[in-house]
């Protein structure tokens, strides 16, 4: 009788111990899973493409999206960045209904991000670059960044998206054409 | 002594496999921490952002999602009409009331990922709100079917769970101060094929 009272007891200790350990490796495992993924957007644009290159994330350009691009009555093109190798520039000619871009850092936190209403005479011309960077730049400003917005991001590695609005499919080859001029490239000063 | 070693084992598969299990069940849940919601529509105004909370942090980099910037826009989703019922593809509902302001929005359904419902049809699944017709006191009314509707006609088709996805574009209500008073549409179910 006394034995299994006390088998009972350890028993009831084990599980007791077991619902402890299991608060504790939720909250482990909750942190680690952004530090450990493999699918986050990072990760799946970079078997896309390389560094610098701009890459559609619908999937109108034929395959599947390589990131989940959500609204079905718009395109999005991303590049992946290095801020550590140089300053990085992103333009795009040409005009569409409404654009909007994002800078997101290497976990998909989205730090920046504004629309052609910011932009001058609503043309996406854009630099990105770190505080310290900023610094030199501001020195001396070259003549053909006069009209860019400089993005400050406290970041190394990024990725920048532009997204655009598709109202028909009479805008389709217009917008489609947008984001194929659209360029990502480390600028030198 | 054989004893002790398996209550050692019974405490870490519970430790592991119970944590392990609630993380993968928490990020799996559509409803989180962080949601705002107005009538049945549900957003996440921090999702992506560095403020966010750990779930919605670690959901980001599971899914790859790459969420919206406040200067972008705000989605919302809706997964239950007006009257506490789950939305189905084969049902017809209607989308009626103000929107709230915003350079534009657009309203799709959506299956469970929030992809856009497939319907084997060349017109979208999509509304935007410059090819919507509006009421004289300027509300929209919106009709979501599997076969043609007079006025304002979402494209939906096929069978089982639906979402509806309202986003809106350039708008004011992003910035965490604008979203008090903000009314969204009604979703009313008409009827479902049987």
């Amino acid at each position: 009788m006394r034995s299994s009272y006390a088998a009972m007891r350890k028993l009831l200790h084990a599980v007791l111990l077991g619902l402890v350990g299991a608060g504790i490796v939720h909250i482990v495992v909750l942190l680690l899973v952004p530090e450990f993924s493999e699918r986050d957007a990072w990760s799946r644009l970079s078997m896309a493409s390389d560094l610098y290159r701009m890459t559609r994330l619908d999937a109108e350009a034929g395959g599947a999206p390589v990131v989940k691009s959500v609204d079905p009555l718009f395109y999005a093109t991303a590049c992946r960045f290095d801020l550590g190798e140089g300053v990085v520039r992103i333009k795009a000619p040409g005009h569409v209904p409404f654009w909007s871009v994002s800078v997101y850092d290497r976990s998909g936190h989205n730090i920046y991000s504004f629309n052609d209403h910011t932009a001058n005479d609503g043309v996406l011309d854009a630099v990105v670059l770190t505080p310290a960077q900023m610094i030199d730049v501001r020195k001396d400003l070259p003549e053909d960044l006069q009209g860019a917005i400089f993005v400050e991001a406290p970041i190394e590695e990024g990725i920048f998206v532009i997204r655009t609005f598709v109202p028909d499919d009479s805008w389709k080859p217009i917008v489609s054409s947008f984001l194929e001029k659209s360029s990502c490239e480390l600028q030198d000063f | 002594m054989l004893k002790n070693a398996l209550l050692t084992l019974l405490s870490l598969v519970i430790a592991i496999g119970g944590g392990g299990g609630s993380v993968w069940y928490a990020l799996k849940a559509q409803d989180g921490v962080g949601a705002i919601r107005i009538g049945q529509w549900t957003a996440f105004p921090d999702i992506g952002t560095p403020a966010a909370d750990p779930y919605s942090k670690a959901r980001v980099a599971r899914e790859g999602v790459l969420a919206l910037g406040r200067a972008e826009g705000l989605s919302f989703v809706a997964e239950r009409d007006a009257g506490g019922g789950e939305l189905k593809r084969e049902c017809t509902y209607t989308i009626e009331g103000g929107f709230p302001t915003a350079r534009f929005w657009t309203l799709y359904a959506a299956d469970q990922s929030l992809g856009v419902v497939e319907t084997g049809k060349s017109r979208p699944a999509a509304l935007q709100s410059y090819g919507v017709v509006r009421q004289p006191d300027n509300l929209v009314i919106i009709s979501a079917s599997d076969h043609p509707m007079p006025g304002n006609w979402l494209l939906t088709g096929g069978f089982g769970r639906m979402y509806f996805v309202l986003t809106f574009y350039d708008t004011p209500i992003a910035s965490s101060t604008g979203l008090s008073d903000v009314s969204l549409p009604r979703i009313l179910k008409v009827g479902c094929n049987a």
